[in-house]
């Protein structure tokens, strides 16, 4: 039977088809897995970002809970933020930034005060920097530096500065050895918060 | 066969893997992730169990399928064997390990391209039993580790004073001006050169002594 002209179609058939078969079964047992891991570090970095929610205490089902009962998803007065509310009133922005780093795309979120100029956080959870240099923008000892920042003026609200010098109210140190990481970062977050200002000043003013 | 027969060739195939034929430093396969991975113990360690689990299942699975595989396609189906055992690793880190898995990045995916693995299912699993296949893929995943793990253990002490994170001492503290270049992936390049040639003139060595 191997011998028949057909047999190798009909065997790469029903291999693929077996194999196939388990691998689909697989992915569909632990797809919700996979996607509430994907949302829930999206939903953990605007939960950390806003000082008012202590999310080093809480579990994941308690960021989930947090996530859905108290931020409020951006609406037009917003500028595209999320926002956390207290007595109806707006008490911190969530910003959403995105860009194109030095290997993929980075996504993260720039916490900011009512007053718009205090940074009250920031969080990197989508990167795929180099491991070891780039890839610090996700750790702690990075993104510690933001909280208590202030925005400065247009060009530049957030100025990465080189490690060792003194730093003014708007500058955090950059990763040493990550100078292309760096840069972009950079260019993300200042995109990102010019773009916020622009529509609040448009849609915003109504506060 | 018996025991003692069957030990001795287990032992045999372990010498293989690990010393005599070793994937990386004499048959020089599946280098790509040496270098990319390797500048943390962490990612290196797991990477490597990636390794080991799919090597040694699709060897040992082409090894069953070889008297229904025709000739002609058997490196299709080889691939498919490999990718299947790879999609299952990739599936797991991301649903009980996110945080490794997007450490990982794409690395774990292209597993199905490492050299290593579709050589041993071509070397091995094709025409030896499948238990054999599976100790020759075993073994050969275990030569492979190690020396992975010899390669990330330099690169993260030297280039960032630490080991599996930890800080270590001397070499996190100030006196140690950090060797950046080494986590970068020129490093890689030097520790791989350097431990091939390292360990091929003490194989080298050796050899000439027995004789």
């Amino acid at each position: 039977m191997r011998e028949k002209r057909w047999y190798p179609i009909v065997y790469m058939f029903a291999v693929t088809a077996v194999f196939s078969s388990i691998v689909i079964g697989f992915t569909q047992v632990t797809r919700d897995r996979v996607q509430a891991n994907a949302s829930l570090a999206f939903e953990r970095a605007v939960v950390t970002v806003f000082p008012q929610l202590d999310q080093t205490r809480m579990s994941s089902l308690e960021i989930h809970r947090a996530f859905t009962e108290q931020i409020t998803e951006p609406d037009e007065t917003s500028g595209g933020a999320y926002t956390l509310r207290r007595d109806g009133r707006v008490v911190g922005y969530a910003l959403p930034v995105a860009g194109q780093g030095f290997w993929a795309p980075i996504e993260g979120i720039i916490g900011i005060d009512v007053d718009r100029t205090t940074v009250t956080g920031a969080v990197f959870y989508e990167q795929n920097e180099t491991p070891g240099l780039g890839a610090e923008i996700a750790k702690a000892p990075f993104q510690d530096q933001f909280e208590g920042k202030r925005l400065g003026p247009a060009e530049t609200p957030i100025r990465f500065s080189r490690p060792g010098r003194d730093l003014r109210d708007n500058e955090v140190y950059a990763v040493t050895g990550a100078t292309q990481t760096s840069t972009r970062l950079e260019g993300i977050i200042n995109a990102g918060v010019n773009a916020w200002r622009a529509r609040m000043g448009e849609e915003g003013g109504a506060e | 066969m018996t025991p003692t027969g069957a030990s001795s060739e287990t032992r045999q195939i372990a010498v293989e893997g690990l010393w005599r034929n070793n994937p990386i430093f004499k048959q020089v396969l599946g280098i790509c992730s040496t270098l990319a991975v390797t500048n943390l113990v962490l990612n290196t360690a797991v990477m490597c169990v990636a390794l080991i689990f799919t090597l040694s299942l699709s060897s040992a699975t082409v090894s069953l399928l070889r008297m229904f595989t025709p000739r002609n396609i058997r490196m299709m189906v080889e691939t498919l064997i490999i990718a299947f055992y790879v999609i299952i690793v990739d599936v797991l880190l991301k649903a009980y390990w996110p945080e490794m898995s997007s450490n990982l990045g794409p690395y774990v995916g292209l597993i199905i391209t490492n050299c290593i693995v579709m050589g041993r299912c071509e070397a091995c699993g094709n025409n030896s039993r499948p238990a054999m296949a599976l100790l020759d893929g075993f073994f050969n995943a275990l030569g492979y580790t190690f020396i992975l793990l010899i390669v990330a253990t330099f690169r993260e002490v030297l280039g960032m004073g630490t080991f599996l994170g930890l800080p270590v001492p001397y070499f996190s503290g100030p006196l140690w001006d950090k060797w950046i270049i080494m986590v970068m992936p020129p490093g890689a390049f030097f520790m791989l050169a350097i431990i091939v040639w390292v360990f091929r003139a003490f194989q080298i060595a050796r050899e000439e002594k027995t004789e």
